[in-house]
């Protein structure tokens, strides 16, 4: 689990906060999204709780373990693929670089050999495990990068981006992976991504950074069931739309977009429709994508946690 | 557990090192013809054997300082630039250690060329240096002088944009002054001074001391050679010690 309270850090002379009081709860075994645009301050966060920055006031918990006060136990708590650097390192192979990675997390050599054979083999890269890594395509280092980061075994991963550039393939390996480590061996996971998809789909619970500070930390439903659009219709048709209604055709459907005042009025246009001879073939509440949800939080200008 | 994160480190330095084995065997070249050409020009088109014992243990110091330097230097800048060098921070051990194992795998690159180096013009030339056990402790302070120095630039590579500059100033400093060109004995008062404050002269003047002059580490120890050769790399280690624990923190967040 990782436990984030009141974590704060400011930069510059004007003692600007990049991270401003933001306190966080993650159980063991979720996979957290943790979301916001550019300079928000995620990766400021990730880092704190990797122990690479350190933080002004505020407290991190790995796995139990102050990343400030325990430093080694919490270190050993933790892997991680960090947003903008190559993570392991092009002129060694993708097994050299797993059994360095694995022994400086204090690993035995036996210990770190039987997993990266593991791991390269799960990730299809075993039959090029003595390859350089800097030959790898995009997608085969971030899954160099992303074994470097589980070697050890840990408890917690923290991933930022780790999709970034990948290809469609690619990226579907690191979900299904995602989801694995999650559901079948336990494993917390923290992952920033711009891929709002990517984070409906994997996260059980998504927290929602904006200029330092979280304006949303919800389950992803119950995020997404908070901004549903109550007013909001779709009605398929066949055929074509009757006038006066604001209709997209497609492969022979007709769906019309209604906004209602009150719910009531969905069946006085169901009666309409209808009387116009128009064939209903459903109707359905609109439903907001997490990328809706993101777009409205970041428009607000203020939302409580 | 400490042991496992060394070997680690050591390991993949060498490792990293020994991808690219062009930039080493052109070093090599370089340090053997380099010495041979100097102190033929700087004996106006012969070689004075009065001079080449003692000018060859120093250009081998100069080797070992440059070179280890450069290769754990160029090291931290490529890690830092490619995001690696916070990966390598990852550890269950403490900061300084991973340090440790760059500076050593630094360090047998440096001692490989210094060697090479000295060795090529003692055959070419027919240097004969006689070996004694008295010059064992020189030359392990030597060997450490140099590393204190190399954990000072690599300290100053974290943070310092400049380092390239300062490295190559320092090294040309030392190649000048350390007694490569001529024995210090043969330098003004003022200026052996002054060279005495440069990394591996007080190391290469009480190597000579031993090989050459037949002195005792007791006698070295009376003479005050030995106790400033001391203090120099403990000033230096101490230095080291302190800008690392200054600029560590400072690299990791600029990462």
């Amino acid at each position: 689990m990782i436990e984030i309270e009141a974590l704060t850090k400011v930069y510059g002379p004007a003692r600007a906060p990049a991270v401003d009081e933001v306190s966080l709860y993650v159980p063991r075994g979720s996979v957290f999204g943790f979301l916001g645009p550019n300079g928000a301050g995620k990766t400021t966060t990730i880092k704190m709780l990797a122990g690479l920055i350190t933080p002004d006031s505020g407290r991190v918990r790995l796995g139990g373990y102050d990343v400030a006060r325990q430093r080694s136990a919490a270190m050993a708590q933790f892997g991680a693929v960090l947003e903008g650097s190559r993570n392991v390192y092009w002129s060694l192979s993708a097994w050299q670089n797993l059994m360095y990675f694995g022994r400086l997390k204090g690993l035995r050599k036996a210990q770190v050999a039987e997993r990266a054979e593991d791991l390269l083999t799960d990730l299809g890269l075993w039959e090029r495990r003595d390859d350089k890594v800097g030959g790898f395509s995009r997608g085969m280092q971030q899954k160099v990068a992303i074994a470097a980061a589980l070697i050890a075994g840990p408890p917690i991963v923290l991933l930022d981006e780790p999709t970034l550039g990948l290809d469609v393939e690619a990226t579907r390996t690191v979900k299904n992976w995602i989801v694995e480590q999650a559901r079948e061996l336990g494993t917390t996971i923290l992952l920033t991504t711009h891929q709002l998809d990517v984070a409906q789909e994997l996260c059980d619970r998504v927290a929602v950074m904006r200029q330092g500070r979280l304006v949303a930390d919800l389950p992803t439903r119950e995020l997404l069931a908070r901004f549903r659009e109550r007013d909001r219709y779709e009605i398929r048709v066949e055929g074509a739309a009757p006038p006066g209604f604001d209709a997209v055709a497609r492969d022979g459907v007709t769906t019309i977009s209604v906004r209602v005042s009150d719910p009531i009025e969905v069946y006085e246009v169901v009666e309409r429709l209808r009387a116009h001879g128009a064939v209903i073939e459903s109707l359905t509440q609109v439903q907001p994508g997490l990328e809706d949800v993101f777009v409205s939080l970041l428009n607000e200008p203020s939302h409580a946690a | 557990m400490l042991r496992d994160v060394l070997r680690a480190e050591i390991g993949k330095g060498l490792r990293i090192q020994l991808a690219h084995p062009a930039g080493h065997v052109i070093t090599l070249l370089i340090s053997t013809m380099m010495y041979l050409g100097l102190q033929f020009v700087l004996g106006q088109g012969a070689l004075r054997e009065d001079l080449l014992p003692q000018t060859l243990v120093a250009i081998g110091g100069y080797w070992f300082l440059q070179y280890a330097g450069l290769v754990m230097v160029a090291d931290l800048i490529e890690d830092k630039r490619a995001g690696t060098f916070a990966q390598s921070q990852l550890t269950t051990a403490p900061p300084w250690l991973p340090m440790l194992g760059r500076l050593i795998s630094a360090s047998v690159f440096g001692l490989a060329v210094a060697t090479v180096a000295a060795l090529v013009p003692m055959l070419v030339a027919g240097i004969a240096i006689p070996l004694r056990w008295a010059a064992l402790l020189p030359a392990a302070l030597l060997g450490v002088n140099v590393l204190a120095f190399t954990f000072l630039l690599a300290s100053l590579a974290l943070v310092s944009p400049v380092i390239g500059a300062l490295q190559s100033l320092f090294t040309a400093l030392v190649l000048l002054l350390n007694g490569s060109f001529l024995p210090l004995a043969l330098y003004p008062d003022w200026l052996a001074v002054l060279a005495r404050v440069l990394p591996t002269t007080l190391g290469t003047e009480a190597l000579t001391q031993t090989l050459f002059e037949g002195r005792t580490v007791g006698e070295l120890w009376n003479g005050g050679t030995l106790p400033w050769l001391l203090a120099h790399t403990l000033a230096l280690t101490a230095c080291a010690g302190l800008l690392f624990a200054r600029n560590h923190r400072r690299a990791l967040e600029s990462s």
